[in-house]
């Protein structure tokens, strides 16, 4: 199942190194594919560099891709926790 | 050109962490040796694959080592730091990537590692904001260390450098400070890194003397031949480095450290003494604790007890509330740790913006005055006398008493107190050992708190006042908004009137209130809480030296006139500095420290 989902970046300092390291944890065990898209940009969000490159600010938008057999848990997860602001 | 480095040069960098240290600077040359391409032949591509695994799981093991190490050294906030290196290790760029590209070119681990890096280089590089460009040296770190775990001769430690060595760098990493022992590196020094950067955090943690914004380049000018000089002194308290210093300045700063060394020992020896004022007013010191590995400090620096068990923060990365039985295991583990010592527990302090995965809040768009703390527990009933029945299963075992966060209202209170008495009596129903009188304690953390605290005080135990949440509702201002941050003042009269409110009705009704924010571990309010007759103060455990110096080096009699004199001021100003005048007078000795 391939689902698509567009969310914002609300933490203050943007996706800096504290969310990245959440997502990439969120994400450890995913059995699908996530990418986030933010500008013109699409990335692997397993990797928690490429998030930091993508340098996402305050407010940024990010469409979240999640293809794969557990798609409906994993962008619940990734949903609440752009929302919860990682927990910051 | 004159013999070099002969006489005296004084520099000037940013202090970032104080202490003073006189010792041989050691050059840490960046690691970018040149790295070599070759080629791989095709029979020899999965040995160069298994090489590179071996590499990155050996930095990985360090990295994990480095945690650890950090850890017993309660050193939080630097083992959180590294997380997200161990994260940046197991990277698809870093992995699976660099391991396709061996096979796919037939080329040597280094070349193609050297290359993703430049590659994630020059994209750091595009990024605007230099928060994220910082992070690049992250991953430079990491990419030396893994080049040390490729080519073993060339990884240096900074454990096999001259004892007493003062490491002169261009920059710094996290893991740089991390793996630093005080033994070997007796300071810091480097041309660039901010006080908020990752080093410097660690470096703090440890107390390693460090100054950054150096002219590095000043300090080995002759680089050719690479003389350093034989001795230079790092003054972090004001940034200063002297080169070459002369007998006499050599001396100076002699004299300076030695003082400060015994004044760290005496310090530290404090842990047999009183926290009694000096015409003999005796003070419960105890601690804010979260894991049971702290409460070994406590009693190596003569806490009285536990002030405050922050019972939340060991489940927060969970899913979901732990069992009481679970929860039970942890703090009977606390109260027998406490070797007979009181302990406050505290019930979960939840919700709003802190909740567990399977409990998020409903969007609030304004968490801090939302369904937190006792609001949440009350609404959730099975999850509170879950709690509750853990801790009371626990007094069996030891002085424990319970506290109730984020009171705002007497009702809630009374529910709370309720639910308790209805699991008290449930345990006992099913047989559970529980202490006959827990004593209860009620948070104040809230204005309408304080202003009713005559109608708390009447229905429990204790106060225990929370000033950084205290400060932040009575004052309006959110401690972490940057353009306010000169609002934010624990100093405000009218947090100091609050404080004396809630002690006067606490008297009244001869129940002891206890001070456990931030300011309780401050010296300079020392004095202060005494005077306004607070009469237990609770602060991280390495904080307990300073402040039971802090009560020591003060009477009774000074303390209250000092609080009188306190709330006659009009202003925040004021108040601070009337506290760091009192404070310069009564322990002198800290302000070598402090400068």
């Amino acid at each position: 199942m391939k689902l698509i989902r567009k969310v914002r970046v609300k933490n203050v300092l943007g996706l800096h190194t504290r969310p990245a390291t959440v997502i990439v944890k969120l994400l450890q065990n995913c059995k699908s594919e996530v990418t986030f898209a933010c500008r013109r940009e699409i990335i692997n969000a397993k990797s928690i560099l490429s998030i930091l490159m993508l340098a996402a600010k305050q407010h940024s938008q990010i469409t979240v891709t999640v293809d794969g057999e557990d798609a409906e848990e994993i962008m619940g997860k990734l949903a609440m926790a752009f929302d919860s602001r990682f927990g910051e | 050109m004159t013999s070099v480095h002969s006489t005296e040069v004084w520099l000037l960098g940013t202090p970032i962490c104080r202490g003073i240290a006189i010792g041989s600077p050691f050059l840490l040359a960046p690691r970018d040796e040149a790295v070599v391409e070759s080629s791989i032949a095709e029979g020899d591509v999965e040995a160069e694959v298994a090489r590179y695994r071996k590499a990155i799981e050996g930095a990985l093991q360090e990295l994990r080592a480095l945690q650890s190490r950090l850890h017993k050294e309660q050193i939080f906030d630097g083992a959180a730091i590294l997380d997200a290196h161990v994260q940046m290790l197991q990277d698809p760029l870093l992995t699976v990537h660099v391991e396709a590209q061996i096979r796919n070119l037939n080329k040597n681990s280094e070349f193609l590692l050297k290359q993703v890096i430049t590659e994630c280089q020059k994209k750091f590089q595009t990024l605007e904001d230099p928060f994220f460009q910082e992070r690049f040296k992250d991953l430079q770190g990491l990419g030396r260390r893994i080049m040390g775990h490729l080519n073993a001769c060339n990884s240096l430690c900074l454990n096999e450098i001259p004892a007493g060595s003062i490491v002169i760098a261009d920059d710094l990493t996290a893991c740089d400070s991390a793996e630093a022992n005080g033994i070997y590196v007796s300071a810091f020094v480097t041309r660039s890194g901010g006080a908020t950067s990752h080093a410097a955090i660690v470096a703090k943690a440890k107390g390693i003397p460090y100054v950054s914004s150096v002219d590095i380049d000043s300090i080995c000018r002759d680089a050719k031949t690479a003389l350093l000089p034989m001795s230079i002194i790092v003054d972090g308290r004001t940034g200063e480095i002297v080169i070459n210093p002369k007998e006499e300045t050599l001396q100076k700063y002699r004299t300076l450290h030695s003082q400060l060394q015994h004044h760290m020992q005496k310090l530290k020896e404090t842990g047999k003494l009183q926290a009694e004022t000096y015409d003999g007013y005796l003070i419960n010191l105890s601690a804010n604790v979260e894991m049971v590995s702290e409460v070994e400090l406590i009693h190596q620096f003569g806490g009285g007890g536990v002030g405050l068990l922050r019972t939340e923060s060991a489940f927060l990365s969970r899913e979901d509330f732990p069992s009481e039985e679970e929860q039970f295991e942890m703090y009977r583990q606390f109260v027998v740790k406490m070797d007979g010592l009181p302990i406050a527990i505290r019930a979960f302090d939840l919700g709003g913006d802190k909740y567990l995965k399977n409990h998020p809040a409903s969007y609030e768009c304004n968490p801090f005055l939302g369904c937190r703390a006792i609001r949440f527990l009350l609404r959730n009933p099975k999850i509170f006398k879950s709690q509750l029945r853990a801790i009371l299963r626990a007094s069996a075992h030891g002085k424990v008493s319970v506290m109730f966060p984020l009171v705002s209202a007497l009702s809630e209170l009374i529910e709370a107190k309720y639910l308790l008495n209805e699991a008290k009596e449930e345990l006992k129903a099913e047989g559970f050992p529980v202490a006959e009188e827990m004593l209860i304690g009620c948070m104040i953390e809230v204005p309408s708190a304080a202003v009713i605290a005559d109608l708390l005080a009447k229905e429990c135990d204790f106060l225990s006042i929370g000033t950084n949440d205290l400060v932040q509702y009575a004052l309006a201002v959110d401690r972490s908004n940057h353009v306010l941050s000169a609002l934010y003042a624990p100093t405000h009269p009218s947090v100091i009137r609050l404080i004396r409110l809630i002690v006067n009705e606490a008297n009244h009704h001869g129940i002891p209130v206890t001070v456990c924010g931030e300011v309780a571990a401050d010296p300079r309010f020392t004095p202060l809480l005494l005077g306004l007759g607070v009469h237990e103060l609770s602060v991280t455990p390495r904080h307990i030296p300073i402040i039971k110096n802090a009560i020591r080096n003060t009477s009774i009699v000074l303390a209250s006139k000092l609080a009188d004199k306190a709330l006659e001021l009009s202003s925040a100003e004021e108040i601070e500095e009337l506290l760091m005048k009192e404070y310069r007078r009564n322990v002198p000795e800290d302000c070598i420290y402090n400068c």
